[in-house]
């Protein structure tokens, strides 16, 4: 893996407080600041609760931050619409979800190339590129195949196959190998170490130790703060600190 | 772009055949009852116009009076005006020509067939009154009315009861056991408004009715007279004055009310007109309640569907989906459904109105109207049902949406 000197993800200060109804608040993200290098493997864990998938949604520009900063590939992502949202997520990004999130009715070809659809691109051209991704995670012929005819690990890789299908910069996964069994999850992780290989930079949530380990870079969340980032190898519990 | 979201609308509705199908069956049958009785409405309104353009135009109808009680109609009164009264009628200014009917219900018989009849007694007049035509042979005369002469002009139904294919003119029918001449036939007329028979008569000079059939001891009343103004325009002057001529030669002392009643041939037209729009913009109005039950079906569907779908749509934005593309998908799902289900519903409504006319001896216009009707309702109907869904999913915050179980 080549960790180039150009930083895509710059997060400064940010806060997060959700607001419920009945007037109650709360705050999950509290001043956080790291920065991400094109080609890096970082991995963000914490207990549950601790504000983890919060920061995801927002590195993901599904949602913004209550205050700070936030620049993604060099586009101050706090400051922008919905609609130029929508097309970061569909440009920049790629997602990997925790439950899969296919839509089971669709043929596999369909789920994959389900993105290229906001893209404008035609029919025929999809299915071409969803064709070839499903050879990149080790699916080939599967594309006609229905998602409920394919086990949970492979289910997992087509869901891979549709976040790389942009060519994203950048793979977020929340919990990618939480409904599966280790096995599955060595042979997901093994596939994310590929194309982490390949120049993609990758941000995960995960709260498993064995998980982690195929990281190079770890941060780690506790009630809303940033208590440890550095190197995966390196970290032990005595030293987090609020930082 | 658009030919990529209806893809995909396309889809997502086939995905889910029975329930898709259940919701297009409202609209179904909303579109093809709609259909149907604006065709139903459009047929009589054809007919009333055909009918009334063969009865003759320009004429002035005089038939018994009204009886009235107690602020109530009560039906017809005592015919009152005499074939005296409507010779009488003939020298006013304006008038054309007088008619009138003095009718008798009896079996016609011919060699072993026989048949009930309607027979009208009448002046020679009467055919250029009506706008009726004969078909073969002649008409009666002024001359063979003074001489009551036995003649008798039928129409096509009598030719086909009494004589199926042989000539009857010449031959000899009887009624009430007396012989009548067969002189003539009449053009067919048709089914009138009410479907009666108008091929079913014969007509013969009044006095021979009157002398042969009725006894003569009957007074020479009409049941109805006709009376032809030279010009639409003259019409009203020309009934005033008939009204006047006949209270005079009633002697009807001024106050006292009269004992006939006038008619306008364009008035009743128009009224009859008037009750059939209204009846049948009243019939589709009834059917167009179930329109709106199929829309509120579509609705219901559509908000099932956006919450069955909300991870659905969660996924589909946080992959990139912009939010006028979600809702844009959403409501061509419910035009979709819609169209669809108007399509079916048009054709099967005029299917059905064709069928229906066929059957109830009406000719059914298929007009252009059901096919607007039809595709107004269906993109109308897809759009204010699709509306609501279509917003909720275009507001969905990806996150809850995701989050949702
Ligand atoms: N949309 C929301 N509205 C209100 N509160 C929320 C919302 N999303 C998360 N929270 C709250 O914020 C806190 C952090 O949630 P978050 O999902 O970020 O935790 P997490 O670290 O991902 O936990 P887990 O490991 O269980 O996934 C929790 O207390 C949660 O209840
Ligand atoms: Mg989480």
């Amino acid at each position: 893996m080549t960790v180039k000197n150009t930083t895509v993800i710059d997060v400064k200060h940010v806060f997060k407080t959700y607001f419920m109804d009945g007037g109650n608040s709360q705050q999950v993200l509290k001043d956080i600041n790291f920065q991400v290098k094109s080609g890096e493997f970082v991995a963000i864990m914490g207990p549950s609760g601790s504000g983890k998938s919060t920061l995801m949604n927002i590195l993901g520009c599904l949602d913004k931050p209550t205050s700070g900063t936030y620049i993604l590939d060099g586009q101050d992502i706090s400051a922008k619409t919905d609609m130029e949202l929508a097309k970061v997520r569909g440009q920049t990004i790629g997602f990997v979800f925790q439950n899969f999130n296919l839509m089971m009715k669709r043929t596999i070809a369909d789920n994959v190339s389900l993105p290229l659809i906001y893209q404008n691109i035609e029919e025929k051209e999809r299915y071409k590129r969803a064709v070839k991704m499903l050879e990149r995670v080790n699916l080939q012929g599967y594309q006609d195949r229905l998602p409920s005819q394919i086990s949970g690990g492979m289910q997992q890789r087509v869901a891979i196959a549709r976040a790389l299908i942009n060519n994203p910069a950048i793979i977020f996964a929340d919990e990618p190998t939480g409904n599966l069994d280790s096995k599955t999850s060595d042979e997901i992780m093994d596939l994310f170490t590929d194309l982490n290989k390949q120049g993609i930079t990758i941000v995960l949530v995960t709260h498993e130790d064995d998980v982690a380990d195929f990281a190079t870079r770890m941060i780690k969340i506790s009630d809303g703060h940033k208590v440890y980032d550095g190197l995966r190898k390196e970290y032990s519990k005595e030293k987090e600190t609020k930082c | 772009m658009l030919k990529a979201i209806l893809k995909e609308a396309w889809i997502s509705i086939a995905a889910y055949k029975l329930r898709t199908f259940l919701t297009m069956l409202g609209i179904m049958i909303g579109v093809a009852a709609v259909v149907m009785m604006v065709s139903a409405g459009q047929a009589v309104q054809t007919k009333i116009t055909q009918t009334f353009a063969s009865m003759g135009s320009n004429l002035i109808i005089i038939g018994p009076a009204e009886i009235v009680s107690g602020g109530v109609r009560g039906g017809r009164g005592l015919p009152s005006v005499t074939v005296a009264d409507t010779e009488a009628l003939k020298n006013l200014k304006d008038v054309d020509a007088t008619s009138y009917i003095m009718p008798a219900a009896v079996q016609a018989v011919y060699g072993s067939s026989n048949y009930g009849v309607s027979v009208r007694g009448t002046n020679p007049e009467f055919l250029e009154i009506n706008n009726w035509e004969i078909e073969e042979g002649v008409m009666f005369t002024d001359k063979d009315v003074k001489a009551a002469k036995p003649y008798a002009v039928i129409g096509q139904t009598v030719v086909d009861e009494l004589f199926g294919l042989q000539n009857p003119i010449g031959k000899t029918l009887r009624l009430k056991g007396k012989p009548f001449m067969v002189i003539g036939t009449l053009k067919e007329k048709g089914d009138g408004l009410m479907g009666d028979d108008q091929d079913n008569v014969i007509l013969m000079p009044w006095t021979t009715v009157r002398q042969r059939l009725e006894g003569s001891e009957r007074p020479q009343f009409t049941n109805i007279a006709f009376v032809k103004a030279s010009t639409e325009e003259k019409m009203e002057s020309v009934a005033k004055r008939v009204e006047y001529m006949l209270r005079t030669r009633h002697r009807l002392k001024e106050g006292v009310k009269n004992d006939f009643t006038i008619r306008l041939m364009t008035e009743m037209v128009e009224k009859v007109r008037s009750v059939g729009f209204i009846l049948s913009a009243l019939l589709a109005a009834i059917a167009s309640i179930s329109l709106v039950v199929g829309s509120i079906g579509i609705m219901n569907m559509m908000l099932v569907s956006v919450t069955e779908r909300t991870r659905e749509i969660g996924t589909r934005k946080a992959l990139g989906a912009p939010n006028n593309w979600i809702m844009t998908q959403f409501l061509a799902e419910s035009i979709l459904i819609s169209f669809i289900g108007s399509f079916i519903g048009m054709i099967f409504g005029v299917i059905f109105s064709q069928i229906g006319g066929m059957a109830l001896g009406y000719e059914v216009p298929i007009s252009i109207w059901s096919v607007i009707v039809s595709v107004t309702v269906a993109v109308v109907v897809g759009i204010v049902s699709g509306l609501m869904p279509a917003l909720k999913a275009m507001r969905l915050n990806p996150i809850d949406a995701l989050r949702y179980q």
